[in-house]
């Protein structure tokens, strides 16, 4: 339930994000994508991006939004281009206490409820890990490109990037368990207006490790 | 009791001891090798509940060093100095941490396996971690603790991720496994307890609470003991057991078993005690027993001997009904038997002496056992002296084997007359003879009596004398009988004894003999007195013989008269 509630968020935002990234255009193209594990299941939270041939020039990012909620970062992984702002609402009635030792920010929001009065600015490409204090299970993942053109795929493994100018271009995926380092898996990609584009991915995962979160003492799940 | 193993006592109770101990010996041997086999099962369930209860502790202990290694590695504070790669404040924090959980050894690893902080030895830094088997299993998501050596010494580690919040390092916990360890848990179950690393064939006893030899042989040994066995340590053996605390390392659990057999050692003595108290009754009773079948069978040796020595006059007594008892009854019956047959034999022997002197009735009266007629005593008897005339003449000059030949015709002839009219012969003198009569058994007719064996002679002499003569030998034949009171009785020697009768009525019918020529029986006048109904004889006169003062009237024998009847 709140896999699927973090999916239609992330689903929102990227809506939102995309009309604003670039002005709609009829001769844009559009990539579909799909990544799957070696057993042919439909991978989530995998973040595909495309990176153009020339440099990349665009106006101010608007914000990001990683929620706590339930004790948990909503959503789990949160693309965002370099140099976006993210703010972390504390949804949840107690504290949490936010860190990353991560080299691509390395920051610590300590204790607080509500929504901190600034955002974190994320000014470094490459995955930055969220962590909370408190609950050892708490676990998030900012991944900051150095693209705009990108997309995090649903549960079935599927993703569209649209606006996208026809030419040729380079496709990474992204995703918090992968094996491969992200940039070996760059795939050339030819966009033409007005007919997707296609692209899938088969990714080896590492295993799910992330802490156990334990049921509460009170039996009470959630804040 | 002299033991001599050839008597039939001494091999009874021998025998009896044997058996005794044998059977002694096998119960003693039974219940040790029950006893020994008991501890041995008794201490074997020790071991194995002690191992198992030894596992369950690791175990436990494991768990609580993970969890409290977990807990330190939640350490925000150690979290940011690793990650900002503060190494001289994470071993101050490793250091700190370690002394809230009173840990031996705390060590960081890196994700690449290598140490940056160990708060033992500072100096490691950046050397590879000693257990990367349990980094990878961290890394596998899983409890990873193990028992292992780092250097000569025995850690119990735990390993868990230091997680931000994905891992960014290894935070290992050690508890050292040492002699004292050893020594805590000795005190704890009283075994003897030791920690050995297995690896590559080598075996490392690391922590122990054996001496050093002891270790040496313990580590020797362990190779090819399987989960359990028996080593041979100072003070006896030992049953062992082995219980995996790590993937290379044991727990080896000791016990002599003569600790388990102490408790029995009681009960042995009394057994040994009871066994020695049995076997000196039974040595008791053996020799009671031997005694009694052994004694009666002495008793019959000792009277078989007497008899083998001419003793019949032997009685065994065994009082016993069994067999021996039959035995010593038949041996009494059968010297009764033997003393019965001497007995005939002896009396045969006398009665056979006896007769040379007596007639075979009075011979028979007396070996009967009336000695009393040989006492001493006066009685009128007849006496009868007979001779041959010429005889030292002829003896003189004839063959001496010719004489003797010539008297035993001769008293061959005369003896059976003697006997014949039951005469006591008295002596033998060469050619003389003297017979008697009315003595020791006196009869109705002495007189005729003698007188009719006289003439019984001089008739069987008389054909002696022809055949004689053609030989050339020319010799008489004369009898003298008188009649008279005699003392008589035995005379002589032990060894050589007479019936003599001594008297006037003797010298009186030897002179008749000597003056009697051949053929010539002379008789007294009282004697011809007694018989002259019975006889022709012809008065010869008065005749003057040497030793009496006056001339005897004599009487010569010619014949008997013809008898109408046979007296009865």
């Amino acid at each position: 339930m709140r896999r699927a509630l973090a999916t239609i968020l992330g689903a929102v935002t990227l809506t939102l994000l995309i009309p604003c990234l670039t002005p709609a255009q009829t001769d844009r193209g559009r990539l579909d994508v799909l990544v799957k594990d070696e057993r042919g299941k439909p991978v989530a939270d995998a973040v595909v991006s495309l990176t153009p041939p020339g440099a990349i020039a665009g106006p101010p990012r608007p914000g990001a939004v990683m929620d706590q909620q339930g004790k948990e970062f909503v959503p789990l992984v949160l693309p965002v281009a370099v140099g976006t702002p993210v703010t972390f609402p504390n949804r949840d009635n107690i504290r949490h206490h936010v860190y990353s030792f991560s080299p691509a920010k390395r920051f610590e929001l300590p204790l607080y409820i509500g929504t901190p009065a600034a955002p974190v600015v994320f000014d470094t490409p490459g995955s930055v890990v969220l962590g909370c204090n408190i609950h050892d299970w708490m676990l998030g993942y900012v991944y900051v490109l150095a693209t705009p053109y990108f997309v995090k795929t649903a549960e079935d493994g599927k993703g569209r990037i649209g606006e996208l100018a026809p030419g040729t271009y380079e496709a990474r995926v992204w995703h918090p368990r992968l094996r491969a380092e992200t940039e070996k898996t760059a795939t050339p990609v030819t966009i033409a207006a007005g007919e997707p584009g296609q692209v899938s991915f088969v990714v080896a995962l590492k295993p799910d490790r992330r802490p156990i979160r334990r049921p509460n003492y009170e039996g009470v799940q959630g804040n | 009791m002299a033991v001599h193993f050839r008597s039939f006592r001494s091999r009874l109770v021998v025998v009896f001891l044997g058996l005794f101990a044998l059977i002694q010996a096998t119960g003693y041997f039974a219940v040790t090798a029950f006893v020994r086999a008991s501890a041995r099962h008794t201490v074997d369930d020790e071991l194995r509940l002690a191992s198992t209860l030894f596992a369950r502790q690791l175990d436990v202990r494991t768990q609580q060093l993970v969890a409290a290694t977990r807990l330190l590695s939640g350490d925000f504070a150690l979290k940011t100095a690793v990650a900002t790669a503060d190494h001289a404040t994470t071993a101050s924090v490793l250091e700190n941490h370690r002394q809230r959980v009173d840990a031996d050894v705390l060590m960081l690893a890196a994700l690449d396996g290598h140490v940056v902080a160990d708060t033992q030895r500072p100096a490691h830094h950046g050397v590879p971690f000693p257990a990367p088997r349990l980094l990878a299993e961290a890394e596998a998501g899983r409890d990873a603790s193990d028992v292992v050596a780092i250097g000569s010494n025995l850690y119990r580690l735990a390993v868990v991720p230091l997680l931000a919040p994905e891992p960014i390092a290894w935070l290992a916990a050690g508890f050292a496994i040492d002699d004292r360890a050893a020594a805590d848990l000795r005190r704890l179950s009283g075994l003897h307890v030791s920690f050995v690393a297995r690896r590559d064939g080598d075996v490392v006893v690391h922590a122990s609470t054996l001496g050093a030899a002891d270790r040496r042989t313990l580590a020797s040994g362990l190779p090819a003991l399987g989960a359990a066995g028996v080593l041979e340590l100072d003070g006896g053996e030992h049953l062992v057991r082995i219980e995996p605390v790590g993937r290379d390392v044991v727990v080896v659990l000791q016990r002599p078993l003569a600790e388990a057999l102490a408790p029995y050692d009681r009960m042995l003595l009394i057994l040994l005690a009871v066994a020695a108290a049995g076997l000196l009754l039974a040595l008791l009773g053996a020799a009671l027993v031997a005694r009694r079948v052994s004694r009666p069978v002495l008793t019959l040796a000792r009277g078989a001997r007497r008899v083998a020595a001419g003793d019949f006059d032997v009685a065994v007594k065994v009082p016993q009904r069994d067999e021996l008892g039959e035995l010593a009854r038949t041996f009494n019956e059968m010297v009764g038997g033997l003393r019965e047959r001497e007995r005939v034999r002896d009396e045969l022997e006398r009665t056979a002496k006896l007769k040379r002197f007596f007639s075979p009735q009075l011979a028979d009266a007396l070996s009967a056992g009336d000695e009393s007629l040989l006492a001493s005593h006066r009685r009128q008897i007849t006496v009868v002296f007979c001779d041959l005339r010429g005889f030292t003449a002829f003896a003189e000059a004839a063959d001496p084997e010719e004489v003797m030949r010539l008297l035993h015709e001769y008293h061959a002839t005369i003896g059976p007359l003697v006997f014949a009219n039951e005469g006591t012969l008295e002596r033998f003198t060469g050619d003389g003879l003297m017979v008697f009569f009315n003595d020791p058994v006196p009869c109705p007719d002495p007189a005729a009596r003698a007188v009719r064996m006289a003439v019984a002679m001089r008739d069987a002499v008389a054909t002696l004398l022809a055949e004689w003569r053609r030989r050339g030998h020319a010799l008489g034949f004369g009898t003298g009988i008188a009649m008279g009171d005699a003392t008589i009785g035995r005379i002589g020697f032990e060894g050589r004894f007479d019936y003599a009768a001594i008297g006037t009525v003797t010298n009186l019918s030897a002179r008749l003999c000597q003056e009697a020529r051949d053929g010539q029986i002379l008789v007294s006048e009282p004697v011809h007195a007694e018989v002259e109904s019975l006889v022709e004889a012809k008065n010869v006169g008065p005749l003057p013989l040497r030793g009496f003062a006056r001339p005897i009237v004599v009487f010569d024998v010619l014949g008997l008269r013809p008898q109408p009847t046979e007296p009865p």
